[in-house]
């Protein structure tokens, strides 16, 4: 699939800011599955001073500073990208409490990394009682894991109103409601704490306007899902919120153990007060069928 | 054998009485003094006579000594809380540790630093080392100081470690073991010199011509290598001590630091990250940083990228050190070195990336320390001790660039503590001096260095932190509020003393209440001035008590709060008297009877005038002690207009006895005396204290020099004056245009009372809103920065 990506980020502050130090992580990342052709970036104000450089994760980051007075930030970025269909996945896998053993024994860092507590995900005894409602004894890896990808779509419902940034995991699995963030962050937690590997990805999902009626400007979601590590295989990205594989229709931003890494827009400024968010994302499919 | 050839020296009187507490005169284990046979090991002979010769009363009074050096000087040592007394002591006997012993751990010490350099390449670089199973990947990934932004963000020219501290003991076989690595803030180098220059002062005999390796070319070494490290301006390039504040229990030892190696002590919030440069705010202007001796942990550096509710950091740090804007050092991430999880992976990881085996290996649980000689309490007798010494590992470079070396030197002495291995160092009751024992004796190297370059004179003081100069400010203003209410009260408590009966209805007393805002005692928060004697009694006893808001104290725990953050500015003997001045301040309570806290507060303001004429007599006068003159200058011209506008709104009947007040008060009972004899004349009290610019206590003469001292400020020299030197323009003009005719007939007319008052208001107005104009135009206030989001995890 061709796409281009529009993602705006606009900050409207109520005083002033004089100097402001950011993080972007906007500009989407190549893939096994996805090309992405050159990125066209406007920050408004124009910062004094940018710099790109990749992340442990492989990101791109993009650091840039504003030093003049300033009362709206504005980061724009409009990427054209093609997306491939998912490899068709393998025929069997092995039962998940071996391949949980054998990443315990793994000492390579991607396996750890992905494995271990993150800033907005710790393992519990809850979230592993949780995925044992899939993973039962002995049943093959891939199966269980959409079982259970299927599991949280059909249960949990969503819910914008209910969550924030720090909503705790355990009150997500408590009210069964939340967003695709949180599902994410859910299910990684639920696999993390049975000893798999699991990263959380952001990206874009592609939203079908009601039948007859134009696409709508700015109305397309930035999304996020997970993938697990299936050894030998690859990453297996999964979409609990749509209980379905993450592939060719859900263009990737960036990866990392959770939310915490791989946020749009970080900053640290002077001044500023209170602030306004406004997000606009765009995800025009450049060839799609029945829009002529 | 050698014992059989050469004779056993014979053995002390301090010798025998421990040979006799380790049992049978054999060490049952390693001892670092006497070897397998009993015998003195090399290089103690000469250190035990001088103490055994000593005597224990001797000894007793070294000790003294040191203690009082101690707390005089109160350099690092007062480094809890200032409340806090020192709970350990220095011992006399220092631990020597001869030249072959040292040399093995010099060679261990020196192999763990480039093993860890390596190591650090690897981690924060490719990551080999984890897919080879080498490294404990999870151990690692769960500890908070593995920092994930800190990924290829060490230039790669750029060597991480420049400084390492070790923490080793040596184990019941006399061999040295490690136990734990400083890397973040390797902090303890401060205390290992001044353990060294107390026992010096203290027993210079002993230390004089000793055959011991002198702490100071180390240091030289490391600072020489700071400097190679800045990317630009290598001729003089900007060091700064990066230091979380005076909050920080280790912040004496910071200042300490900075000035024995003549660097800038900076806190987070003195410098900013602009167009990819770090730089710091001084008086005139941004100056940029080129490298940065961080005594901040790892996360705390940037709240951009590390730690996002540090205060303590510059946002952007680490960008700004990524893309080399600025040198660090150490390199951000060292922290992860730190593990102990790593230990039992040295060995095989030296092999892997050194092809040397491992030549300090870690102590285990169960390892025993060797044994080490310390003077018991009373300094008798000398028992066996177990003990942990940090050592010190610089980097040695002799170029700046690509061509670095990782070469290394080790600090010939360290951090000596008494504890079971691995017990804190700050816990410990008992501290040793380290002798490295040379083959010949040592010189004496000066602290300051021999020049290398040409030099580059500075005069101005331009480059002083504005948060320096701000402390300055109020340390002088603070000072000298203090001095005036420590007058204003000694006034009070002596009419106290006076008339000590309630018959005797004294109006100055009750007067001096009014000017001190004092309320009664029983009633707090009402200031209604208290009735009868011992209400009176009560309510002044009051100002002693560290409780009371309005008290002395608060306003001493000011000046001290200000004092300190400007540390490394004020002499030793200036601190000595801050030191004094604590002390006096310790023994004030409520309890006290009038005519001790009488000369409680004349103890006060005569300790603060040493203070401020050491100040006077030591600092350059540069902007910094300009900036604490006209602090003092101008809260004695604001106290003193504000008395006597309190004088000229009393009832007439009143007056009098407050004119007294103010002419006691001001030191200026003498000088009116001698003109005017004992008579009371108003006029000739306000020209003495208005307009006598002979007089330094007047107004006129006091705005003469704050107006010297203003013009002499940073921008001073701009085409337009700026708002302060307006205000002092306002002020002076309303002293000088005074109708001194109208004014002379105080007293006899209401005319001149409201003439005078109208004067005092056009003085106060002005004054009053110079300070807030001179912070303006000087001090940056530095707004804590903030996140755009807030990313609080769930906890």
């Amino acid at each position: 699939m061709k796409y281009t990506l529009r993602h705006t980020t606009r900050y409207h502050y109520a005083a002033p800011v004089t100097l402001c130090h950011s993080e972007a992580r906007v500009l989407p990342r190549k893939t096994p599955h996805q090309e992405c052709g050159a990125s066209s970036l406007s920050i408004a104000p124009l910062p004094h001073h940018q710099a790109e450089r990749r992340d442990v994760f492989g990101n791109r980051v993009l650091y840039f500073a504003l030093e003049e007075v300033h009362r709206t930030l504005d980061v724009t970025v409009t990427t054209p990208l093609n997306t491939r269909a998912l490899d068709a996945l393998p025929e069997r896998s092995a039962a998940w409490e071996r391949i949980a053993a054998r990443l315990e024994a793994d000492s390579r860092f991607e396996t750890q990394l992905y494995r271990l507590d993150s800033p907005f995900i710790r393992r519990s005894d809850e979230l592993a009682a949780f995925a044992r409602r899939c993973f039962t004894p002995r049943r093959p890896l891939i199966e269980a894991a959409l079982a259970l990808n299927a599991h949280v779509h059909e249960h949990f419902e969503y819910d914008p109103s209910f969550t924030t940034l720090a909503t705790p995991l355990s009150e997500v699995l408590a009210n069964r409601r939340g967003v695709c963030q949180d599902f994410a962050h859910l299910m990684i937690g639920a696999l993390r704490s049975i000893g798999l590997s699991a990263r959380y990805v952001s990206g874009y999902l592609e939203t079908e306007p009601p039948p007859g009626q134009p696409r709508l400007v700015g109305a397309d979601a930035s999304h996020a899902w997970l993938a697990l590590w299936v050894p030998d295989w690859g990453w297996l990205a999964l979409d609990p919120t749509n209980g379905t594989l993450a592939g060719e229709r859900h263009p990737v931003l960036a990866w990392g153990r959770d939310y915490f890494d791989v946020a749009p827009l970080k900053g640290v400024m002077n001044g500023g007060g209170h602030h306004r968010l406004e997000v606009e994302v765009d995800v025009v499919p450049l060839a799609a069928p029945g829009t002529t | 054998m050698t014992a059989s050839v050469t004779p056993l020296p014979s053995p002390t009187g301090l010798v025998e009485g421990y040979i006799q507490q380790l049992g049978n005169g054999v060490p049952a284990r390693f001892d670092t003094m006497l070897d397998r046979q009993g015998g003195l090991r090399p290089g103690w002979q000469d250190l035990l006579n001088c103490l055994d010769a000593l005597g224990e009363p001797g000894r007793l009074q070294q000790q003294e000594e040191i203690n009082g050096l101690l707390a005089e000087n109160g350099v690092i040592f007062n480094m809890h809380d200032d409340a806090q007394r020192r709970a350990w002591r220095l011992d006399p006997l220092p631990w020597v540790i001869d030249q072959s012993r040292w040399h093995a751990l010099e060679a261990g010490l020196a192999q763990r630093t480039r093993l860890f350099n390596a190591l650090y390449r690897d981690i924060y670089g490719p990551r080999t080392l984890f897919d080879e199973g080498l490294l404990p990947t999870q151990a690692l990934l769960a500890s908070p100081n593995f920092l994930l932004p800190c990924h290829g963000a060490q230039p790669r020219e750029h060597t991480p470690i420049n400084y390492h501290g070790v923490d080793v003991i040596l184990d019941a076989e006399g061999h040295w073991r490690a136990i734990g690595d400083r890397l973040q803030t390797p902090s303890g180098t401060g205390f290992a010199l001044e353990n060294r220059i107390l026992m010096a002062r203290a027993l210079p005999q002993m230390y004089r011509n000793a055959p011991l390796k002198r702490l100071a070319s180390f240091l030289d070494t490391h600072h020489r290598t700071l400097t190679l490290l800045a990317y630009q301006h290598r001729d003089n390039p900007t060091v700064v001590l990066l230091t979380p504040g005076p909050q920080s229990p280790r912040y004496f030892e910071h200042a300490y630091l900075a000035n024995y190696l003549n660097l800038t002590l900076a806190e987070g919030s003195d410098m900013v990250a602009r167009d990819g440069q770090l730089w710091l705010r001084t008086l005139g202007g941004l100056k940029p940083v080129d490298v940065v001796l961080r005594h901040c942990a790892d996360a705390d550096c940037d709240p951009l990228e590390l730690k996002a509710d540090s205060a303590l950091g510059v946002p952007g740090l680490l960008q700004t050190a990524r893309t080399g804007g600025v040198a660090l050092s150490n390199a951000l991430g060292v922290g992860v070195l730190e593990n102990a999880a790593l230990a039992d992976f040295l060995p095989a990881l030296c092999e892997r990336l050194l092809n040397e085996p491992l030549l300090l290996p870690a102590a285990k649980p169960t390892t025993l320390s060797a044994t080490l000689p310390m003077f018991d309490e009373t300094l008798a007798r000398l028992t066996p001790a177990t003990f942990n010494l940090r050592c010190f590992v610089a980097r040695s470079s002799r170029r700046a660039g690509p061509s670095a070396s990782d070469d290394v030197v080790v600090m010939p002495g360290g951090l000596c503590w008494q504890g079971a291995p691995g017990s804190p160092s700050l816990a410990s009751p008992v501290v040793k001096d380290v002798w490295v024992t040379a083959s010949t004796a040592q010189p004496h190297i000066s602290q300051l260095k021999q020049a290398r370059g040409p030099i580059v004179v500075t005069r101005d003081g331009e480059d002083l932190p504005s948060r320096v100069a701000e402390s300055l400010f109020w340390l002088g203003r603070y000072g000298e509020r203090l001095d005036s209410r420590a007058r204003l009260l000694r006034e009070a408590l002596l009419r106290l003393m006076e008339y000590d009966q309630d018959e005797i209805a004294d109006q100055v007393l009750d007067e001096l209440l009014l000017a001190l805002d004092i309320g009664a005692c029983e009633t707090p928060g009402d200031r209604t001035p208290p009735t009868g004697f011992s209400a009176k009694r009560c309510a002044l006893l009051a100002q002693f008590d560290a409780a009371d808001p309005q008290a002395l104290q608060p306003l001493f725990a000011q000046l001290l709060r200000n004092a300190r953050s400007v540390r490394d500015h004020l002499g030793d003997d200036s601190w000595r008297l801050v030191h004094q001045l604590r002390q006096q301040f310790d023994t004030l309570s409520p309890t006290l009877a009038p005519g001790g806290a009488r000369r409680a507060c004349e103890a006060v303001f005569a300790q603060l005038a040493a203070f401020f004429g050491l100040c006077n007599e030591t600092m350059p006068h540069h902007y910094g002690w300009r900036f604490m003159e006209i602090g003092r200058l101008l809260d004695r011209t604001l106290g003193l207009l504000a008395l006597l506008k309190l004088t000229l709104g009393a009832r007439f009947e009143r007056r009098a006895a407050l004119w007294e007040v103010v002419l006691a008060t001001t030191d200026n009972f003498t000088a009116y005396r001698r003109r005017y004899r004992s008579e009371l004349h108003p006029a000739a009290i306000i020209d003495l204290l208005l307009f006598d610019e002979t007089n330094p206590r007047s107004v006129g003469y006091l705005l003469r020099r704050i107006n010297q001292q203003v013009e002499r400020l940073p921008g001073s020299n701009m085409p337009y004056r700026n708002a302060e030197r307006r205000l002092l323009i306002q002020a002076s003009a309303a002293l000088h245009l005074a109708d001194i005719e109208r004014l002379s007939q105080l007293n006899d007319t209401q005319e001149a009372d409201d003439a005078l008052i109208q004067l005092l208001d056009a003085l106060i107005t002005p004054l009053g809103a110079l300070s807030e104009a001179i912070g303006q135009s000087h001090f940056s206030h530095v707004e804590r920065p903030r996140q755009l989001v807030s990313m609080e995890p769930d906890e």
